[in-house]
């Protein structure tokens, strides 16, 4: 039997696109591990305090960095050469390069997490790991994005759509903000604050022009593709694209607002938070009008479950980002615990959970074996039910945090964090039952991956492997 | 939108754009901004001899900070005091003023921070806690403050069961006998560094005046208590101590020209001049004070058991032109500063002091041992 081209270009892929998604399980994994220990730190501060590689500080750190270059970057690299491969109906190619960037990344990272356990961090957010791992990082990094837009030039029809947008911006956007922050934080350090502003710019930027974009042209992809329908008002689109490109960078520094800065720059971004309800409305319109036509094939399909999952939850923790940037409500949760609820919505409640869709629409047709619906389905719940538990604490706990932390006359200790401690037990117990969901999820996908751990040990080459499948 | 290249440029543009203005904008608009003195002449100048804030952390405060860096405690800590309108961090006695970009100047690493799990540490260094107790903080904060969260770092100390030289007592709990701990090299770095986080300093762009000012407009409560000494100190006292503290400096007519001999530290110079900080003389009476600030001082005087032989002008420019409630601000200031603290004085002591002296000649100086035999009968 002839192979048709889809199958042809998921063979080609299946090497690497398997390699990138069981690193990134083993990423999510280890920041899973990570983010238990630091929330049971927070609930007792006794537990593994003697060991100075573990202090809050640097696990806390580690988790973010493990979570957002680990599985983030492992899973945007997967999902990016295969979205892009089969968009343009052109095949992978470069293998041997791409698995030798990809572990070069994943080396890189390694190397990052243990230097800040073991007390090299630098200061700025998402750019801790010690500055010696970044050009391997940057190297790696850049072979892979080269190899993405090689398969994007071959591609079969010239006229691009929303998907191709979203996720080559966020192929391209990373190195440019990766360059800029570098320069001003490292090559050329700038002199006081100017060094929160550019790292407080990178970290939120990167969010919001890394992962953000992958997500949503990840999303953009999935629901017509498994709906089998068009995109409902697609021509917004375009709009909604360049509304991002143009306004999430201005709108990420309100978090400054009363520091020692300029003025004009948290007003900034407090004036273009507040506009970006409009990229906000025209990607949940594409999504959710689309999705609502067949409500019930949404609710058939897991993949597609977890994808409406992870817009529903862009849409409503953006607009309650634009709710929370308002300088009276700044005021109150500024330096408040909320940032962890919009670090978790945004990484976990989004990203994470489009991409797990994504991982389980993919790997059967690259693999050809089929995830059993038992475990995928225990994984859906256990991580809805983990990640609403996770930010309801963080909303709550942190509107608490920042309301008391506004009571001069309350003390510090005792009675501002004594209150937002039982939040901290609930995070515990949601980081415990997303551990288990993750578990499954790598065991899920392993199993698809290395259906026969012996036979792969045993005749050892990756080329074998592939015939064998 | 379908040529890759012009893609690109486009949303290189968006990001560009951004990148210049907060970047590129902002470290403009800093210029070179540098370290400066607290108060700028008229004219705008910046007076002779000023001191000049922020100061540079001494070797040991700097690597301590690279620990603080290197331990991830900014994770839970920021350091930056917000604009009044912003929030209620002076009220809550985190600092005397809000932080200013100008703060930030001489730091390698500029440590915001964005979350406070725990206080605010801008201003750690004025909340008068003891090197010792900032140890024990570190070693374990549960021993001091029962609520905290902060994680032990027993690994900054050595820890036995008596006391060794420089070793500090954690007190017995319900559970464990007294424990000794001596700190490492590093834990001490860590602490002076903390020690050395204070903006205590005016600045010409930010005073504390101003804040007190704002700070009245806004209805709030008491500064927290509870286990911090506060670094609060009344209105009208730090008004005095700030006054005085620019009449000790100043240069210019009208000011005291006091620390060309006693020195910006208080410490005067040995074998000639004595000094302020910690001295019986100043902590001590307050008329003996007060006389020698309006007629001055000759001859030899024992000032914490060393002999000084010098002659001190009735202070001011020109001498003798202090008025009283100068002499009462610059005497509260150095019996306030350095370490120091005594009561205040007021104007109206200055005043009955200068009454019943009046008949002495304007520049008829004192000798301590004529100070010494008045003064004993005296109110």
């Amino acid at each position: 039997m002839k192979e048709s081209p889809e199958q042809v270009i998921d063979r080609s892929a299946k090497l690497v696109v398997s390699f990138f998604v069981a690193s990134a399980g083993l990423w999510l994994l280890a920041a899973a591990l990570l983010a238990y220990i630091a929330a049971a730190k927070l609930t007792d501060p006794f537990f593994l305090s003697g060991i100075e590689y573990l202090t809050y500080g640097k696990v806390k750190i580690a988790q973010a960095n493990a979570f957002v270059y680990g599985w983030g970057g492992n899973s945007i690299f997967a999902a990016t050469l295969w979205i892009i491969a089969r968009l343009s109906q052109a095949e992978v190619r470069g293998r041997i390069y791409l698995l030798f960037a990809g572990t070069l990344w994943n080396l890189g990272i390694t190397a990052g997490l243990l230097g800040i356990l073991d007390g090299k961090m630098n200061a700025h957010e998402l750019l801790e790991m010690p500055t010696e791992v970044w050009p391997v990082l940057f190297i790696g990094y850049s072979i892979i994005a080269f190899l993405a837009l090689v398969i994007h030039r071959s591609r079969e029809h010239s006229t691009t759509i929303a998907p191709q947008w979203f996720i080559l911006s966020s192929l391209l956007w990373f190195p440019a903000l990766f360059l800029i922050a570098w320069n001003g934080l490292e090559l050329n350090p700038a002199r006081g604050t100017v060094q929160s502003v550019l790292s407080m710019w990178f970290g939120q930027s990167l969010i919001w022009l890394w992962l953000t974009p992958m997500a949503l042209g990840a999303a953009y992809y999935m629901i017509p593709a498994i709906m089998g329908i068009v995109v409902d008002k697609y021509y917004l689109a375009i709009f909604g694209f360049w509304c991002i490109a143009a306004l999430a960078p201005w709108s990420v520094l309100n978090h400054l607002v009363g520091g020692p800065v300029p003025m004009w720059i948290p007003a900034i971004g407090t004036v273009m938070s507040i506009a970006m309800i409009f990229p906000i409305a025209v990607a949940s319109t594409n999504f959710h009008a689309t999705a609502f036509k067949d409500v019930g094939k949404v609710w058939n399909s897991l993949p597609l479950r977890f994808v409406i999952f992870g817009t529903l939850s862009y849409t409503l923790s953006s607009y309650i980002g634009v709710i929370f940037s308002l300088p009276a409500v700044a005021k109150l949760t500024q330096f408040s615990i909320i940032n962890e609820f919009h670090f978790n919505q945004r990484v976990y409640g989004f990203f994470s959970m489009i991409i797990f869709g994504v991982v389980y629409h993919m790997l059967p047709k690259i693999t050809g074996r089929e995830i059993g619906t038992g475990p995928k389905t225990f994984h859906f719940w256990t991580s809805a039910l983990g990640v609403m538990m996770l930010l309801l604490a963080y909303l709550i706990g942190g509107l608490t945090h920042g309301v008391l932390a506004q009571q001069p006359s309350l003390d510090w200790a005792s009675s501002v964090i004594s209150s937002v401690q039982p939040y901290f037990l609930i995070t515990k117990i949601a980081f415990v039952i997303l551990g288990f969901s993750q578990l499954v999820f790598v065991v899920n996908v392993w199993k698809v991956i290395f259906p026969n751990p012996l036979a792969c040990c045993l005749d050892g080459s990756p080329e074998s492997k592939e015939k064998s499948a | 939108m379908d040529n890759i290249f012009k893609f690109a440029a486009g949303i290189f543009a968006t990001l560009g754009f951004a990148w210049l203005a907060f970047v590129v904008g902002a470290k403009m608009q800093y210029g070179d901004l540098s370290p400066q003195a607290e108060r700028l002449e008229e004219d705008g100048s910046r007076p002779v001899d000023a001191e000049l804030y922020p100061k540079a952390l001494s070797g040991l405060a700097q690597q301590g900070g690279e620990d603080y860096q290197a331990l991830g405690c900014m994770t839970c800590h920021t350091q930056q005091v917000r604009m009044i309108e912003a929030g209620f961090d002076v009220e809550r006695g985190w600092g005397k003023r809000p932080s200013v970009p100008r703060d930030y100047v001489m730091q390698k690493n500029v440590l915001l921070g964005n979350t406070r799990v725990g206080p605010d540490l801008a201003n750690l260094g004025m909340r008068e806690y003891s090197d010792e107790w900032l140890h024990q903080h570190l070693f374990e904060p549960q021993s001091l403050v029962a609520e905290s969260l902060c994680p032990p770092s027993p690994f900054l100390y050595d820890v036995s069961n008596e006391a060794k030289e420089g070793s500090i007592e954690i007190p017995a709990t319900d559970e464990e006998e007294p424990r000794f701990v001596s700190p490492s090299l590093r834990a001490r770095g860590i602490v002076s560094y903390l020690q050395s986080l204070q903006q205590n300093y005016e600045l010409p762009e930010m005073s504390f005046i101003q804040v007190e000012n704002e700070v009245e407009e806004l209805v709030v409560a008491k500064p927290a208590d509870g286990n911090a000494s506060s670094a609060g100190v009344p209105d009208w006292l730090a008004k005095q101590i700030s006054s005085g503290k620019e009449i000790y400096m100043k240069a210019a007519p009208g000011g005291g020209l006091c620390f060309t001999c006693h020195q910006p530290t208080g410490l005067g110079l040995p074998g000639q001049f004595p000094p302020l900080a910690g001295s019986d003389w100043v902590l001590g009476d307050k008329e003996r004070l007060i006389k020698i600030s309006i007629n001055g001082l000759m001859g030899e005087i024992e000032v914490n058991g060393v002999k000084y032989n010098n002659v001190m002008a009735p202070p001011g420019i020109p001498p003798g032109s202090l008025t009283d409630s100068q002499i009462a601000d610059v005497l509260t200031y150095i019996r306030n500063e350095w370490g120091n603290s005594a009561s205040a004085v007021s104007a109206s002591e200055v005043a009955a002091v200068r009454a019943a002296t009046k008949d002495r000649g304007a520049m008829q100086m004192w000798t301590a041992a004529e100070l010494s035999s008045s003064s004993q009968p005296a109110p």
